[in-house]
């Protein structure tokens, strides 16, 4: 499986055609075809192209949700 | 605009612009939910169906009700509808609750409408959590929604056989929270 580094995985921003992909609890995740996350875009609040591992805490679901879209690498500790 | 009620808003530490995106993209969520709703509701027929037909069409107007009582709050806060339908709906909160690829699958019906009402339920959440004591009147108003979209949950989350909802359809009129919204 690919591994990503924190600056590799914030190119894939889903900005201006670019892949959504997103982090959390060391998973990359690859969110380009949800309607959720559109442009790179989360209900206003978040961006791709980050670990969000400490913002789903706050979010008003839970990681489970995350099993609707496809694993597609692991991100590297600093 | 009403002026000084988003200044207090903003006084009080809420991102105005971020809260009136929200706004705008779960208003986008009930009118587009209403229209699919409208779909799946002419297709809510047989003898599984017909049973469900009208618990859909309760919540199917409430939707619409929720969406009502929205766009007048978006509009004291300064902010403002897209004047292009399809940009509206494609900005929606929430997937659109379409018909699934079997029309006559009930169950799958019912899973398309527990879905779109859990969206709301978990939109409605972030914006009561953003405003909780800051903007009183959106929170009010998000709550209102909240109570509603809850037992629409709960409603289609029975008939999936996830367990009792623990009430009843409406009797009479619709919306019992967000009718005091409604002008």
């Amino acid at each position: 499986m690919r591994r990503f580094t924190k600056k590799e995985l914030a190119q894939y921003n889903g900005k201006d055609g670019a892949p959504a992909f997103i982090a959390y609890e060391g998973k990359v995740y690859d969110v380009s075809r949800s309607f959720l996350w559109q442009d790179g875009q989360h209900q206003v609040l978040h961006t791709a192209g980050v670990d969000l591992t400490a913002s789903l805490d706050q979010a008003p679901h839970g990681a489970d949700l995350l099993q609707r879209v496809p694993v597609i690498g692991m991100l590297d500790e600093d | 605009m009403a002026k000084v009620a988003r200044e207090m808003v903003e006084k009080a530490g809420v991102n105005v612009d971020q809260l009136l995106e929200l706004l705008v993209k779960n208003a986008a969520a009930e009118l587009t939910t209403y229209y699919y709703y409208t779909i799946l509701r002419v297709n809510l027929i047989g003898l599984e169906g017909e049973g469900i037909k009208e618990i859909a069409e309760a919540a199917r107007i409430e939707d619409r009700n929720h969406f009502e009582a929205l766009v007048p709050r978006i509009y004291e806060l300064g902010g403002k509808l897209p004047e292009d339908m399809k940009v509206f709906h494609d900005m929606s909160a929430c997937p659109p609750a379409s018909l699934p690829k079997d029309p006559t699958d009930i169950k799958a019906m019912l899973t398309v409408l527990v879905e779109a009402e859990r969206c709301a339920v978990r939109g409605y959440t972030q914006i009561c959590n953003m405003t909780a004591g800051k903007d009183h009147r959106t929170y009010d108003l998000s709550l209102a929604i909240l109570n509603e979209e809850i037992q629409h949950e709960s409603w289609f989350s029975e008939f999936l056989g996830e367990g009792p909802s623990g009430h009843f359809m409406r009797r009479g009129e619709t919306s019992p929270f967000v009718r005091k919204f409604l002008e």
